[in-house]
């Protein structure tokens, strides 16, 4: 039980500086649960992958401790149990792509088996005896996450797994990356669609200029919601809405009030509001999108 | 470790940079042969120092694909060293590699025995090649086929094989430094066809060649001493080797095993960016 609830990544002050000075991740305190899907959001060039290639053994930290799968980042033992796709997936080219699955599957020390049994999974059963150097962009990444699955890992980590793919190709991942993240496999996705991230993933770590911003679950991380109201008069209408839920949950500005309450109250409203003659123009839920709170923690205003 | 290897044959089998040079060494033993038999059989007539045709014959195929080997192996041995090594780097696949079970070390110990392996497949076509393009002019010029002691025959593919792994070694760990195949291989071959040549020309011609001994510490010199040694009263008068030959298989050893080892640390110590 207690393994169960200990976290499958922990990180401690993780850094790293390269050799130019750069500070690239900056005393990342991480931590990844179980079973869970955790979405790790940033900008480019904030330190995402760099703290996913510590947590694999790729790149050296600097400073600070990780526990991957009950092992330091790298250790045989914890690779053992970690399937990742890491900055694009990396094949050769004049192999096909069930041969190349072959060559990981003999490094891996996993059956021949289990090759077909991704390729299965993946949907690429039929093309998967063309040359992966011939292969569209889409179907390499489903070569990348297929190998990513041969060990049948307690703990995926996905690295951009939609990037540089067409809208249908991104349709066919997130199914994909939705199919795979359920049952009792973790999965750490790292990605800039936000749209999936906040339909996906039970928790979310954002990173910004190598520091973790923000950590914890998405419905905390999107705040409490709230209800806009457009009536008039305002005067009256502000005196209502105090009456009614104090005058720290109500936000008058620019016409309207932002109520910090319960959608659920909607009704309430409406019927409070007019029984005291004010009309109603407008009422509706308010929530903040991941996008919203993304840019507000990142201060990219443009996103990426 | 047995992991690894085969993960490593699995993947280099089909390699294209493999089956090319297998077929390049093969087509350039056939070509020699080809050349040399017409020049022995259709020697110039003011020429002195023709060709003989018994340097062709199957009791003499060691010796003549011993200098096959040097021409045209070594290069190929740095060619495909620095191919197999930088390419790991172009295509993305020693995160691939890297992020399975196998450690780093271990990954690179498979890598070096497959390589390896394959260069002794590439000394091996060299010599049955050699051997039966040997037996086609012997059929032709009506000579008695007669081969070389069993012995001899290993002691030439071994000396072929080390001198193989030895320059295969330098493409290698040029191939981990630079963590580019083709800046690799460039560099591999300026190195080998006309530094080191230069180097050891320029230190030989050093006060009377006081430091001859410096020169005689580097790879093509001692590969060169090695091979030369492969050698009969057929192809003529022919000076000593340079080097003993005890002398070059303990330097050429020391530069495949020195140079694995730098490129292993190389591969365990930097991070792959």
């Amino acid at each position: 039980m207690a393994m169960e609830n200990a976290p499958i990544v922990e990180t401690h002050g993780l850094s790293k500086r390269f050799g130019s000075g750069f500070l690239a991740v900056d005393g990342v305190d991480m931590s990844v649960r179980r079973g869970e899907v955790y979405g790790f959001l940033g900008p480019n060039g904030a330190g995402k992958t760099t703290t996913l290639k510590m947590l694999v053994g790729l790149i050296g930290a600097t400073s600070g401790t990780a526990t991957v799968a009950g092992h330091a980042p790298g250790d045989p033992a914890g690779l053992a149990k970690i399937g990742c796709l890491i900055e694009g997936p990396g094949f050769y080219p004049y192999l096909s792509g069930r041969e190349n699955l072959r060559v990981v599957a003999d490094l891996a020390s996993v059956s021949q088996r289990r090759v077909d049994e991704v390729l299965d999974l993946i949907e690429m059963t039929s093309r998967a005896g063309r040359k992966f150097g011939t292969y569209s962009t889409g179907m390499k990444m489903r070569i990348g996450v297929a190998a990513a699955l041969l060990k049948d890992p307690e703990l995926l980590i996905l690295d951009e797994p939609t990037a540089g793919l067409d809208p249908q190709g991104m349709a066919e991942m997130r199914k994909l990356i939705t199919d795979i993240g359920h049952g009792e496999r973790t999965v750490l996705i790292s990605s800039h669609l936000l749209g999936e991230v906040q339909a996906t993933c039970d928790r979310v770590g954002v990173i910004s200029n190598g520091k973790l911003v923000r950590e914890s679950t998405v419905e905390d991380l999107l705040g409490d919601e709230g209800v806009f109201v457009r009536a008039e008069p305002s005067e009256r209408a502000n005196e209502v809405l105090t009456r009614m839920f104090g005058p720290a949950a109500v936000v008058h500005e620019n016409g309207h009030f932002n109520l910090k309450t319960n959608p659920a109250q909607s009704l309430a409203i409406n019927r409070q509001l007019m029984a005291s003659g004010v009309a109603v123009s407008e009422l509706r839920p308010v929530e903040r999108s991941l996008e919203d709170v993304f840019f507000q923690l990142t201060g990219d205003k443009q996103g990426s | 470790m047995i992991a690894t290897i085969r993960a490593e044959w699995r993947k280099n089998q089909f390699r294209p940079a493999f089956l090319v040079s297998l077929g390049v060494v093969a087509a350039s033993t056939l070509f020699v042969y080809g050349i040399v038999w017409y020049l022995a059989t259709h020697p110039s007539p003011g020429n002195q120092q023709g060709v003989s045709i018994l340097t062709l014959y199957p009791d003499q195929f060691v010796n003549y694909v011993m200098g096959i080997g040097l021409l045209l192996g070594e290069a190929m041995a740095v060619v495909l060293g620095a191919v197999v090594a930088g390419s790991e780097y172009s295509w993305g696949t020693t995160k691939t590699m890297l992020t399975q079970r196998p450690g780093r070390l271990t990954n690179w110990s498979g890598r070096v025995v497959v390589f390896a392996a394959g260069l002794g497949i590439m000394a091996l076509v060299l010599f049955a090649v050699g051997a039966a393009s040997s037996v086609v002019v012997a059929a032709f010029e009506h000579h008695a086929i007669t081969w070389p002691a069993a012995l001899y025959i290993a002691e030439g593919l071994a000396a072929v094989w080390l001198v193989f792994i030895a320059n295969g070694a330098i493409g290698l760990a040029l191939g981990v430094l630079i963590r580019h195949s083709a800046a690799a291989l460039g560099i591999g071959l300026i190195y080998v066809l006309a530094v080191e040549v230069l180097g050891v020309r320029f230190i030989d011609s050093l006060n009377n060649g006081a430091y001859k001994w410096i020169g005689n510490l580097f790879v093509g010199q001692n590969a060169n001493a090695l091979l030369q040694s492969f050698t009969s009263p057929a192809f003529g008068p022919s000076a000593p080797p340079a080097i003993a030959t005890n002398q070059a298989v303990l330097v050429l050893a020391v530069y495949f095993a020195g140079l694995i080892v730098v490129a292993a640390g190389l591969l365990r110590l930097r991070d792959v960016t």
